[in-house]
């Protein structure tokens, strides 16, 4: 990615960002465009890069915030009336671990509401457009992160994925989306959805770039319990070989000296270096074992797709690694699971929005009543309250051992069942999604068809297993195709470097 | 018929943390502005999680083992869902599935035991003041740690609830892990009762009494109830289950329009907080901190002070142990700060700090070790502080302020032998024990301040007999001499009564009948 | 299962809800739908299976009792409420 140095300013880099995201206003990518304050940092690490001190390893990044994080500029809202007049005082631990690095925030993504959808459609302030088909979705939760990327606007953007918010988008607009272990990235500042398989993460354009980000925004956190100590930077068991530490200095070096070799922004140059990733490091990862899932292999997946899957097989193969089936019946209760334990966090994780003490209050409000009552239903989106039914449903006394119990047992069977498959395999290749980016409007108001759409992303959250979304080329209809690979817990290294091995030839 | 009264009680004990139970922030509000002790954590913000303060789980283990209870080794939190404005997140966190601690006893001084069912940590909630048409929050009290006790229904009469409430109360402050000031709400008690048929099997319709802080009132609730629902059920009616408040001015109970009927608090896994498994050595090593209990006490000195007199200083931890120091069960950490006080204390300002109590030098382990046996055989020494504690100390005013700074051991021990050499008479103990506490006087020692009130007693027996010998030789005195050698036994207290006047006092009376009668046989 | 009328009322009563009739009327139809999917699990037989709340290999995580700066101060979480009086939060009456 291009950083600030010498020759190319981050003031320049700023502006190209902010103007590109005028200039792409129509798709509606932005909450919040971040313009003075976005400026201001730039010139503060120009004046460093002319003083000749030390800038960090993101000096100049303009990147896009998924607005469901905390930081003071610019309001956070979750794309939801009810926090749409919310500013936060604090800012997320990721983003302060980017922002020490240099990173500039250029704008804040638009999202569904609480990130509950794969469309981006339930935005309290409307939908976000595919980058290659106005006429279809993001996907989602974070199909503005995703566009932003995809269209070139930002070098990176920030996601939570919680079932597929980031892998679905990644794969409808052609770029790498990585959901990481459940643990690896501090949730503290990020609007909770579903604290048990919500995930931080990034969308980049090369696989590179998502490994510098991980190596930054990795880390335990005294600040979010479930984080594990930093095993991304530190546990040689992440590496498939001795020599990935040389070819990490490799990616740095290569990418400072790519900046070098640039003059300001230029979109030819920018597609460029999204092809010439895999150029500048080959992946060094021999024979590996990579598991399809059979269970996936039917008519309700597109067809398109799982050609698309069978190519990369092939080419897998044809590179030495090893391909076999996997049986994993129960990831067919996945989604169901899924649909009663999320549902349940969400509706505890969300009854702090009433109104009290910050955000939106209702001003039909006389008694305490009425501004509980109307505050939530005037500040939340239809598919906001079914979410909190739903779970107030499988929580409430008489269901709570036929539903919610029931599918914590269930997650333990996806766990083994995961435990199991990478007994057998290293990683996992699978669809993210049954099917390309879809009509805008075509799913919206019928809530299980859109949860079909995550069907093969959710077991991934359910497990606490990292997920990476490659591109695989487009269909006829020229809509990006996107493919997932999985790997077993703290693998998540392993599987950004493997999935170098899927690049090639992908032209 | 007649009806016998079961009553189930659930106390919440706050912990004397330094900090809240998921944030950083401080945990002894009381004096400070509202909203001042505050994280964004408490505050509820989006995205923010709890941070769990290992303390409290020690604290929990060791007020789990004051009640006789099991500590598990596996447990965990839980989401208790409800909105009102002194929840911030709409739901507490607490501990419903898998609790800490497990099945124990508490044993009242009338040797009845009463079963706990098991006991949670949880956080508090917070405080909202009514006004005609608005309510203030203060989060100040906002996730202080609590530890909720639930008992069996192992009570039958008021008095029972009382000393039952009480005992919890100096298990709590023995072990150390509340301030225990009632005053300010360190401990409420949630009361239910129910009366039934004597004989019959099951219990009747309960009502329950809410936030009840102090002994008496939970002693008064009880009583009102039995009447009441004794008089329903003579009059062949039922008692409707619900909640009723407690008016302590009118000593009466009224029902509360209530929709507890409708509550489904929808509990559920706390998904942000990692499962608690605690080794038995994690445990072992926290109850080698526990101090004295109050059973241990009654026990030690069982032979040295007054059953009756053990029960009032069991009110204040900082003289049991005091007096364990001076019997040498204990070391003398006199010096060591203040500590909490007793149970009827006011707004007085708490001790800051850990006490030195729970800091296991001065562990119950510790002093059992070096105690000669569970029963210390009579020591006349710690008899005497002790009824100086109850009849003198305690009778003063200022007492408060004086409990929270005890003269030294060894000052304590002095006198006890001044006294006992006789070198002070009863007067003059109580005189010089009042100046250990004079702020004028106190570091000086018991002999140099017995000195400077002229209280030591003449107990040279070569300068008495002057005196004696002295006043014998006086004219007035000859008669008295002549009936006394007659046989009238009582002139003797006039003889008695001349030389103590000679001496100006300082004779000790017993010493000088001695001399006396050796002299007129 | 059908949710009815009241099922929808007492949920939303939970969720602390005023829907208007026609949230009523197509909750009803939504829920429906949610549970009878989500009832799959039905099928599966999880006997003996113990359940999963977290996927985090660690336990026993907390801190020490220490007294903290906090990321933010009293005035600026007020500063955050529509109403406050004598630095609390100002809600309307309980009734």
């Amino acid at each position: 990615m291009k950083i600030a140095n010498s020759k190319v300013t981050a003031e320049r880099l700023v502006r190209d960002a902010l103007e590109k995201a005028e200039h792409f206003s129509d798709y509606h990518i932005f909450n919040y465009l971040n313009k003075d304050g976005a400026i201001a940092r730039a010139r503060e690490i120009d004046a460093k890069i002319k003083r000749g001190e030390k800038v960090g390893r993101l000096a100049g990044v303009p990147y896009a915030l998924k607005d469901n994080f905390l930081s003071p500029e610019g309001g956070t809202t979750a794309s939801a009336h009810i926090l749409e007049e919310f500013t936060s005082p604090i800012t997320a631990t990721s983003i302060a671990k980017l922002e020490a690095e240099g990173a500039i925030m250029i704008g804040r993504t638009n999202l569904d509401a609480f990130a509950h959808g794969s469309s981006t459609e339930n935005s309290y302030f409307g939908p976000t457009l595919n980058a290659f088909d106005k006429t279809r979705v993001a996907g989602g939760s974070s199909g503005g992160s995703a566009v932003a990327v995809a269209l070139d606007i930002v070098e990176f953007a920030t996601g939570t994925d919680t079932g597929g918010s980031i892998r679905q988008p990644a794969s409808f607009n052609g770029i790498y989306g990585l959901k990481p272990t459940y643990g690896c990235i501090s949730r503290y500042g990020v609007v909770a959805m579903a604290s048990s398989t919500d995930c931080i993460g990034f969308f980049t354009k090369t696989p590179d770039d998502m490994d510098l980000l991980m190596s930054i925004a990795s880390g335990q956190d005294p600040k979010d319990l479930t984080t594990l100590p930093d095993y991304y930077n530190n546990d040689d068991s992440n590496n498939l070989d001795t020599k990935s530490d040389d070819s990490r200095l490799d990616n740095a070096s290569n990418s400072l000296s790519e900046t070098v070799s640039r003059e300001g922004y230029d979109p030819s140059e920018v597609s460029e270096a999204r092809d010439d990733g895999p150029e500048r490091t080959r992946s060094k990862i021999k024979n590996c074992r990579i598991g399809l899932v059979k269970d996936f292999d039917n008519e309700s997946v597109d067809s398109e797709i799982r050609e698309a899957l069978k190519a990369k097989a092939e080419l897998l193969k044809s590179k030495g690694h090893e391909i076999i089936e996997l049986d994993m019946p129960s990831l067919k209760y996945a989604l169901a699971a899924y649909y009663i334990i999320v549902p349940a966090e969400v509706a505890s994780n969300l009854s702090r929005y009433d109104g009290v003490r910050y955000g939106f209050r209702s001003k039909n409000s006389k008694d305490l009543d009425a501004l509980y009552g109307n505050t939530r239903s005037e500040g939340f989106m239809a598919e906001n309250k079914r979410r909190i039914m739903t779970g107030n449903f499988v929580l409430s006394s008489g269901f709570y051992d036929a539903y919610f119990l029931k599918a914590a047992k269930a997650r333990t069977l996806i766990v083994k069942e995961y435990e199991k498959a990478f007994s057998k395999c290293d990683f996992i290749l699978s669809p993210v999604s049954p099917n390309p980016a879809f009509k805008l409007g075509e799913k919206v108001s019928d809530p299980v068809a859109m949860y079909l759409e995550d069907m093969m992303s959710v077991s991934l959250n359910l497990a606490g297993v990292p997920g990476l979304t490659i591109p695989a080329g487009k269909n006829k209809a020229g809509l990006p195709l996107g493919l997932q690979l999985v790997g077993p817990r703290r693998s998540d290294k392993k599987l950004i470097e493997f999935s170098k091995e899927l690049q090639e030839n992908d032209q | 018929m007649k009806y016998i009264p079961t009553v189930g009680i659930e106390c919440h004990v706050q912990l004397s943390t330094k900090t809240k139970l998921f944030s950083e922030v401080d945990n002894d509000a009381r004096g400070k502005e509202p909203n001042s002790c505050v994280s964004p954590v408490d505050y509820a913000l989006p995205g923010m999680l709890p941070r769990l303060n290992g303390e409290a789980i020690k604290y929990a283990i060791r007020a789990g083992r004051a009640m006789n209870c099991t500590i598990n080794n596996h447990s965990r939190f839980d989401r208790k869902h409800y909105f009102y404005p002194d929840s911030p997140k709409g739901y507490q966190i607490t501990q419903f599935y898998e609790p800490i601690i497990g099945a124990g006893y508490v044993e009242l001084p009338s040797g009845t035991k009463i079963r706990i069912e098991h006991a949670h940590l949880e956080g508090d909630a917070a405080k909202l003041t009514h006004f005609d048409d608005y309510s203030l929050v203060d989060l100040n009290r906002v996730d202080t740690p609590l530890i909720e006790i639930v008992s069996m229904p192992d009570i039958h009469t008021a008095r029972d609830a009382y000393d039952y409430c009480k005992e919890l109360w100096r298990l709590m402050t023995f072990a150390n892990v509340s301030y225990g000031d009632l005053y300010n709400g360190n401990m409420r008690f949630d009361v239910n009762i129910s009366l039934a048929p004597e004989g019959s099997k099951k219990l009747g319709t309960r009502a329950e009494i809410k936030n009840l802080n102090s002994f008496r009132a939970v002693e008064r609730v009880i009583e009102y109830e039995v009447s009441r629902q004794t008089k329903i059920l003579e009059k062949g009616e039922k008692v409707v289950q619900e909640t009723r408040g407690w008016n302590d001015a009118t000593g009466k109970t009224t029902g509360q329009r209530s929709k507890e009927e409708a509550k489904d608090y929808r509990y559920m896994p706390e998904p942000d907080i990692p499962p608690i498994n605690l080794t038995d050595e994690f445990i072992e090593a926290e109850l080698a901190k526990l101090p004295l209990m109050p059973t241990d006490y009654r026990q030690l000195f069982s032979k040295s002070i007054k059953e009756d007199i053990i029960e009032v200083l069991l009110d204040y931890p900082q003289l049991m142990q005091k007096l364990a120091e001076m019997a040498g069960v204990l070391p003398d950490i006199s010096r060591l700060g203040p500590r909490p006080s007793g149970p009827s204390t006011g707004g007085r300002p708490r001790p800051k700090g850990r006490s030195p109590r729970a800091d296991g030098a001065n562990s119950r382990a510790a002093a059992l070790r070096n105690a000669p046996s569970r029963e210390l055989s009579a020591t006349p020494a710690v008899n005497l502080i002790a009824n100086l504690f109850t009849s003198v100390l305690l009778a003063e005013e200022k007492s408060a302020e004086y409990l929270n700074d005890l003269p030294t051991t060894k000052d304590l021990t002095e006198l006890a032998e001044m006294n006992e050499k006789k070198e002070l008479s009863s007067t003059a103990t109580k005189e010089v024990f009042l100046g250990l506490f004079d702020p004028q006087m106190k570091n000086r020692g018991t002999r140099t301040i017995a000195k400077e009130l002229g209280l030591i007693q003449e107990n040279d027996l070569g300068a008495l007999e002057k005196i004696v010998d002295a006043v014998l030789a006086k004219p007035e005195t000859k008669k008295a001499q002549k009936d006394f050698k007659a046989g009238q036994e009582k002139v003797i207290g006039f003889l008695v009564g001349q030389v103590m006047k000679e001496s100006k006092g300082k004779a000790n009376p017993s010493s000088v009948q001695e001399i006396l009668r050796k002299k007129l046989s | 299962m059908k949710i009815k009328r009241e099922d929808i009322l007492h949920l939303s009563e939970l969720s602390n809800f005023t829907l208007s009739e026609s949230e009523i009327e197509s909750l009803s139809g939504n829920l429906s739908d949610i549970i009878k999917y989500i009832s799959q699990l039905d099928e599966l037989d999880v006997e003996g299976i113990p359940p999963t709340y977290q996927v985090f290999e660690m336990e026993n995580v907390w801190r020490d009792d220490e007294i903290l700066e906090q990321d933010a101060s009293r005035d600026e979480l007020l500063a955050l409420t529509k109403e406050s009086r004598d630095n609390q939060i100002k809600v309307p009456k309980v009734l």
